[in-house]
């Protein structure tokens, strides 16, 4: 919200003598940070923050109780209140929603706004629209706070009554558009229908303009729940709802009017034929009871508890002391004071935070340790980090295509569609992590990487009855030329087998499917639940091995196509002493016509070691069992 | 002639020259040489037993078949031995007069993303204190996300154009923030906490919110919640636990300074400024001259937050502080675009994440 310094400094005469830093500095240590400052019309207005608990911050008179408080200053007097006659036209109250309704009806002069209005305006970025009731309403809105508004009274049919909206009915307001209205929207009415949106806007049927002869002026206050849903539902979101919406000070709807009577008796020779209110002010509520024991836990040491007292009288509070504790009825524009640590942060927040002491929290217990799944998924990144993919984050939803490529029909998207997604692209949470890998590894292909190595862990999502099911879920692409950048190693393309040997690297058991997702773009994808959980790091119990030779022999065998590489070995194996064999794999492939049809060679590798010098004769005989073992496969020696 | 030699024989002739050609190094080259000119068990050794066993009046022809084949293999397998013997010798040499000047082959390094690489960074931080992990589903009930955070059921942010609802699950939505993790673990260990003595922990997750695309906003960020409980808790303690956080992770000058301010889950409620890390708060382009960051926001636990959870809100109190993780990246790395750190480009994650 914009605040202009000097109408500041009108609030608050104390204001004029700071420097603009010392200013914003003071508006942040009370809790409204100061995000710009901008020279408009010879003077400055100040961006400040203002959170939405604080209604009663959002103008010029609201800012400046703050710093008034802060610095213990006082504020520029009110006007006095003018004395009220009888009603011109009935005013009915009809809804709880607005209990108290100030109005006036006066009879316009020919004069304008003054042209210091019309900066004011101006430079809080507001346009005056050089008729003074609507450019006064608003100037009111921003010194004030306390949003108002005049009606056409010449347009006014009847009786005006605040009531909720009937079936069917509809308004056009202001900006031009006709609204049907809910039973649960407030309005202003007269015998004819609605005439406002409580709170929100008026109607365009009774707007004042170039031509209007007397205004009748609203200033009232209404519940601010109901404002925030008429102007939700309607979209609406003006000056007015912001703050009726965040709560605004009932006891402001007179003192409003008052000053918007004068505006107009002074702007434009305004004569007044009449001012009265409706209804009364809403009860205050009922006082909160601040504990000393509260505030020092709260502040971290012991407070002076009339200080406190003092402080909160400086807000505007009534305070009661009591031994031990203060009675604190908040102010009529406070609406966000309401249990004792709400009074707690005021006291604080006027001392300044600054003075909060600092200590660490004692420990009361044992801390507990990291959950098996978080450290899992810390070191597979580390892991993967150091083998040399790059970790990816990617949105959470992908397009319904996409997702069909890998999520299969056991996980139908109907379940993980979103309702209001961003767009078509990003409405179903995915099934797989895949389609999002990738696109990202298209963009470094065309980015001109040389291989392209990326991982990601995150949840997918499996539909189900009850909504969709998250799994940690890692998945990883690899694709490129590998090696060929230094005088050792020869250059390769990546392979399939190359993420076989990653997947078994990282302990997946039963191989995941490989998928082929583009040209030379391999991947796959794993549930973490497939993974081993890091081991507790007990120190496990020593396992001997053999501190003599090992002997290592190669076999060349012709192995019928088909036989998988596994059977093969566990039946060798088990041919063999089990204290003796180290390892046993085949280590080259040779596929060749050449070959008898049906066959390929595969060179096993057999390595012995035992508790003792291995003699070639029983190495032999141990091959000789393999070959048998493997012949009783179909598999032959290679000549 | 080619009926004198069994059929295994003219096979192992004709695949001898891609079989030499596969030979990559000297010990596939010596395995070739013992399966083909062997002393035993080769395909030589075998002609040479056909030879003795054959009839007198073949043995010219087969005798100079067979020295044909040995000669062919020999020759050949001796050029590709020389062939690899020199290319070792080259590269012996290459490796014992390295030119220190040269590329060496480097190990491949990969990186973590820089969101988790901070994330992770501030776990590290925190467990010194005491603080585990707690973890939530991303997918959450509106019980979770607002009402159990003193969040109105009319607060804007429940709107769908605010936050994402899932189509099927009208209760169900994408968490907008990590602070459902909070109201999680409290119920959990409510009924335990007095054995427990409190609790303390961080909570970072990835969270969604309907934002368009663009340079400073994405649909899906992440965030970084604190939490702590336990009996006397006030914002002395908040103050004492970030100022040793953000020291450690900033530097032993860091200072840090509450401002107040509101989030409907804590009260008192503050925002916590840091002093500047890249310019040592002496003024630059990232604090705008101020001096100070704003780095996280925080406050003590609302007491209706601690009694939604069932928790004795005048027995226990706590302390909570939420991050945005990207905010902080970018402010810190001066990165210009958010949309970066979800495209994922390997040299952006290499030099912005890295490895620890």
């Amino acid at each position: 919200m914009w605040i202009e310094r000097k109408a500041l400094a009108q609030e608050i005469p104390a204001a004029a003598g700071l420097e603009i830093r010392e200013l914003c500095e003071v508006l942040a240590s009370l809790g409204f940070p100061v995000d710009g400052v901008a020279a408009r019309e010879g003077s400055e207005a100040l961006d400040v923050d203002i959170t939405a608990n604080r209604g009663d911050a959002m103008s010029h008179r609201g800012i400046a109780r703050e710093v008034a408080a802060r610095l213990g200053q006082p504020l520029t007097p009110l006007p006095p209140s003018a004395p009220e006659g009888a009603p011109l036209l009935e005013v009915r109250l009809e809804a709880a929603a607005c209990p108290v309704y100030a109005t006036a009806v006066l009879e316009l002069g020919p004069g304008e706004t003054p042209e210091s209005a019309q900066a004011f305006l101006r430079a809080l970025e507001a346009t005056p629209k050089k008729l003074p009731a609507v450019d006064a309403s608003n100037e009111l809105l921003h010194r004030y706070g306390h949003p108002t508004h005049a009606f056409d009274a010449d347009a006014i049919r009847g009786a005006v009554s605040v009531r909720w909206a009937r079936p069917g009915e509809t308004i056009t307001t202001l900006d031009g558009v006709t609204r049907s209205l809910a039973t649960a929207d407030l309005v202003i009415a007269d015998e004819a229908g609605p005439i406002a949106l409580a709170g929100v806007m008026g109607g365009d049927a009774t707007k004042v303009s170039a031509t209007t002869r007397r205004v009748l002026l609203e200033s009232a206050w209404f519940d601010a729940r109901t404002v925030r849903a008429t102007a939700r539902r309607h979209s609406l979101h003006t000056d007015a709802s912001h703050r009726f919406g965040r709560g605004a000070d009932p006891a402001m709807a007179r003192i409003a009017r008052d000053l918007l009577v004068l505006r107009l008796q002074t702007w434009c020779q305004a004569r007044l034929l009449g001012a009265w209110t409706a209804g009364a002010e809403p009860q205050r509520g009922t006082a909160v009871v601040l504990e000393a024991g509260l505030l020092t836990r709260i502040a971290g040491e012991s407070l002076d508890l009339p200080q406190a007292a003092e402080a909160l009288q400086r807000l505007g509070c009534s305070v009661v002391a009591t031994a031990g504790s203060l009675s604190v009825l908040p102010p009529t524009w406070r609406h966000d004071l309401n249990i004792p640590e709400d009074l707690a942060e005021e006291v604080l927040r006027l001392r300044g935070y600054e003075h909060i002491p600092s200590a660490l929290p004692p420990l009361e217990g044992p801390p507990e340790h990291l959950a098996p799944a978080y450290l899992q998924r810390q070191a597979l990144a580390r892991r993967l980090a150091h083998l040399g993919f790059h970790q990816t984050v990617t949105y959470g939803f992908i397009s319904p295509e996409a997702d069909s490529t890998f999520a299969g029909p056991a996980n139908p998207p109907e379940g993980r569609t979103l309702a209001n997604p961003l767009g078509y692209e990003y409405s179903v949470l995915r099934g797989s992590l895949l389609p999002s890998l990738v696109v990202s590894a298209g963009q470094n292909a065309r980015q001109g990487a040389r291989q392209i190595r990326l991982f990601e862990l995150a949840p997918t999502y499996l539909s189900g009855p009850s909504g969709p099911r998250e799994q940690a879920t890692l998945a990883v692409v690899w694709g490129g030329v590998l090696g060929g950048e230094d005088p050792f190693s020869p250059a390769r393309s990546v392979q399939e087998a190359d993420l076989a040997g990653l997947a078994r690297d990282l302990g997946i058991q039963d191989g995941p499917a490989i998928h082929r997702l583009a040209e030379g773009l391999f991947g796959f994808e794993v549930s973490l639940a497939a993974l081993p959980l890091p081991q507790d790091r007990i120190i496990p119990a020593f396992r001997p091995f053999s501190r003599f030779p090992a002997v290592e022999r190669d076999l060349s065998l012709l192995v019928p196509l088909g036989l998988g590489h596994e059977t093969l070995r566990q039946a060798m194996a088990s041919a063999l002493p089990a204290d003796a064999l180290q390892d046993l794999r085949c280590v080259d492939v040779f596929r060749h016509r050449s070959l008898p049809e049906g066959r390929q060679a595969w060179l096993m590798r057999l390595r012995f070691q035992a508790d003792r010098t291995l003699v070639g004769a029983e190495v032999d005989g141990w091959m000789a069992a393999a070959l048998a073992a493997a012949e009783a496969l179909g598999a032959s020696l290679r000549a | 002639m080619d009926q004198l030699l069994p059929p295994e024989i003219d096979e192992a002739a004709r695949s001898f020259a891609s079989a030499l050609a596969a030979c990559g190094d000297l010990n596939a080259l010596m395995r070739l040489k013992g399966a083909y000119v062997g002393r035993e068990g080769s395909h030589a050794a075998r002609m040479m037993d056909l030879l003795k066993a054959a009839p007198k009046e073949h043995k010219r022809e087969l005798g100079a078949q067979i020295n044909a084949y040995k000669q062919q293999w020999e020759e050949a397998l001796k050029g590709r031995q020389t062939d690899l013997e020199s290319a070792k010798k080259a590269q012996d040499a290459l490796a014992a007069g390295w030119d220190p000047t040269l590329p060496p082959p480097v190990p491949a390094a990969g990186a973590l993303h820089p969101l988790n690489r901070l994330m992770d960074r501030l776990v590290d931080v925190f467990r010194p204190l005491g603080f585990h992990v707690e973890e939530g589903p991303e997918v959450e009930t509106e019980a979770h996300n607002f009402d159990g955070l003193n969040i109105p059921d009319d607060h804007p942010a429940k709107a769908s154009s605010d936050t994402f609802y899932l189509a099927a699950h009208p209760e169900l939505l994408l968490r907008t923030h990590t602070s459902p993790v909070q109201v999680r673990t409290l119920l959990r260990v409510a009924p335990t906490l007095a054995e427990r003595g409190g609790i303390r922990f961080l909570a970072p997750g990835r969270v969604y919110r309907k934002d368009e695309i663009d340079p400073t906003h994405s649909p899906m960020f992440h965030q970084v919640e604190g939490m702590l409980v336990g009996h006397g808790i006030g914002m002395q303690h908040l103050k004492g636990t970030l100022e040793y956080a953000l020291r450690t992770l900033f530097g032993p000058h860091t200072e840090i300074r509450l401002r107040p301010s509101y989030f409907p889950f804590v009260e008192p409620g503050c925002e916590v400024d840091v002093s500047c890390p890249l310019c040592g708060a002496t003024g630059c382009r990232v604090c705008k001259g101020s001096g100070w960051v704003e780095i996280l926001g925080a406050g003590l636990i609302h007491p209706n937050v601690l009694t939604y959870a069932g928790i004795d809100p005048t027995v226990w109190s706590g302390w909570a502080f939420g991050m945005g993780v990207e905010r902080m990246s970018m402010m810190l790395s001066q990165t210009p675009d958010l949309r970066l750190f979800f495209e994922n480009d390997q040299r952006f994650l290499k030099a912005m994440g890295g490895l620890d």
